[in-house]
């Protein structure tokens, strides 16, 4: 044993001691398979490069040059003949071979779809959200309901649902007294509710206002004579006769679910339509939630 | 074996080329296949938004903003479906980024809408609590270069064969004609927003680099090619 030999072991113990080190130091669980390789492929590398590393710093020591000098030489600088050895020829050429194999008929280069993969994907994750969320219990949905709102809808109607002052639609409220004078006036035909198209100007002057203060407040008190002519579709609850006309009072799954589907435009602004970018049930969920967002 | 190439320059060059040449048909060949004609439908940039596209470029949206959206479900869950390589037929250049300090904005134009943005480019924190992207007030006062972008609309139709209608021509008298229609354009972006300086800007023909702006981030998305199915 010289005293390179005896530096280069000195080294490689240094190494795997460190890697021996830093694995106990961090806890590393190696009950984990890739924990263990990761370890054993480190020691090897340390005690791999040193032995490498000694066989060659030893051979430049001693070796002498030798061998056959090729034909050509430059201004007296010559190049031995070193054949390739032949199985890495061979090996080279079948890989070659491989390469052809592998563009044409074993993952052809038009062969693989990232649209397909994505397809997959997709499908493969609606079954199991469809199978994981078959009978949500309500708590569930007020969750996936709040973190659906706070990608899709807080950018606009703010993260407390409060339509940061008037940008959008304020959840905390049914509608402003102005919202229910402008769609009084203006009529209404947007969601594709079975009642058909609100037409315009169904009241005026004090009774428009008398339904808007009404409305507004909740439905709360005595209801106007005026609320009538609401009534008449929107049922004399206001509560949209289990679905056939917009829920007055409140937020409720089918409102949701077509504001959804179909955009509103209203004296805010313009809504657009969500419908391509939720499920059924995340609809469904997101309506729970918003029903939960209530004003002081 | 390729001992003999060593000693014939030419050769040698013609081997590297022809190596070299294959990895360039491979990344350019796709380019001209069928996937990367326009989408079915496509229509190109009206010159309103190929200002609000320079105004984009100019103030850089593109170092925070990509135009790419993956075909992965975690992207296409938020910004809805994967964008297809016809629908960047007309962009030149395409503006796809590789940055993403904010969202992508390939689909903007089909969740947000012209009052959303005038308020997030006025005053982003004001629709999006936390939000780190800085105010735009000047684009409310800055004239956007109309006719700057209708020579660009000339050009690609006259250098590319984009498909522009035959009233998009060069010439004075051509672009006199065409103004009111993009003055018309902008109009009705500023009829459905709230800033005076704006509305009072367009009623006296100059168009406000956000009307220009609003106009190209509305043209992102499935409406450019949806509308005539």
């Amino acid at each position: 044993m010289n005293a390179l030999m005896a530096k280069g072991l000195l080294f490689a113990a240094i190494l795997i001691g460190a890697t021996i080190y830093v694995v106990k130091s961090m806890n590393i669980d190696l009950s984990d398979p890739i924990n263990l390789i990761t370890m054993i492929g480190a020691i090897a590398i340390a005690g791999l490069s040193v032995g490498v590393s000694i066989k060659y710093i030893n051979q430049m020591k001693t070796d002498t040059a030798g061998g056959e000098l090729a034909e050509e030489n430059w201004d007296g600088i010559g190049e031995y003949k070193n054949e390739l050895p032949s199985g890495w020829a061979y090996s080279f050429l079948g890989t070659m071979i491989w390469a052809l194999w592998y563009w044409t008929i074993g993952f052809p280069v038009n062969g693989y779809s990232q649209i397909g993969e994505w397809n997959k994907e997709v499908k493969a994750y609606n079954a199991k959200f469809e199978e994981l969320h078959k009978n949500p219990s309500a708590d569930q949905l007020k969750e996936m309901g709040e973190s659906i709102f706070l990608v899709q809808c807080a950018p606009c109607h703010g993260t407390t649902g409060d339509g940061l002052s008037g940008k959008a639609q304020d959840f905390t409220h049914r509608m402003s007294e102005g919202q229910i004078l402008a769609t009084i006036e203006k009529g209404s035909n947007q969601l594709g509710y079975p009642m058909g198209a609100m037409p315009p100007m169904m009241a005026t002057g004090q009774d428009a206002k008398d339904i808007a203060k009404y409305i507004a407040g909740g439905m709360k008190g005595e209801q106007p004579a005026s609320f009538a002519a609401c009534a008449s579709c929107h049922g004399p609850d206001g509560k949209g006769m289990a679905g056939m006309a917009p829920n007055l009072s409140g937020y409720d799954d089918t409102l949701v679910g077509k504001v959804v589907k179909n955009g509103k435009k209203g004296s805010i602004g313009t809504m657009p339509a969500f419908h391509d970018r939720m499920t059924p049930v995340q609809v469904k969920s997101l309506s729970a939630y918003i029903q939960t967002v209530k004003g002081e | 074996m390729f001992h003999w190439l060593e000693k014939n320059p030419f050769f040698f060059s013609v081997g590297v080329f022809l190596v070299i040449a294959f990895a360039g048909l491979i990344e350019i060949l796709p380019n001209f296949a069928e996937a990367s004609r326009p989408v079915a439908g496509l229509r190109p940039y009206t010159v309103l938004e190929l200002a609000g596209k320079e105004v984009y470029k100019k103030d850089q949206c593109i170092a925070c903003h990509s135009q790419l959206i993956r075909p992965f479900k975690a992207e296409t869950d938020r910004y809805g479906q994967y964008s297809l390589s016809g629908e960047y037929a007309y962009d030149r250049p395409f503006l796809w980024g590789s940055k993403r300090t904010g969202p992508d904005l390939h689909r903007v134009g089909n969740y947000r809408t012209t009052d959303w943005h005038e308020n997030h480019m006025w005053e982003p924190t004001s629709v999006v609590p936390g939000s780190i992207m800085p105010a735009y007030k000047h684009q409310f006062t800055n004239i956007a270069d109309i006719e700057t972008a209708y020579a660009e609309a000339v050009t690609v139709k006259n250098v590319f064969a984009t498909p522009y209608g035959d009233d998009i021509k060069a010439g004075p008298e051509a672009w006199a004609a065409y103004e009111p229609k993009v003055l018309a354009e902008a109009q009705k972006i500023a009829d459905q927003m709230k800033n005076e300086n704006v509305k009072e800007a367009v009623a006296a023909g100059k168009v406000p680099e956000v009307v220009a702006l609003i106009a190209y981030l509305n043209s992102l998305g499935t409406s450019r090619y949806e509308a005539k199915k």
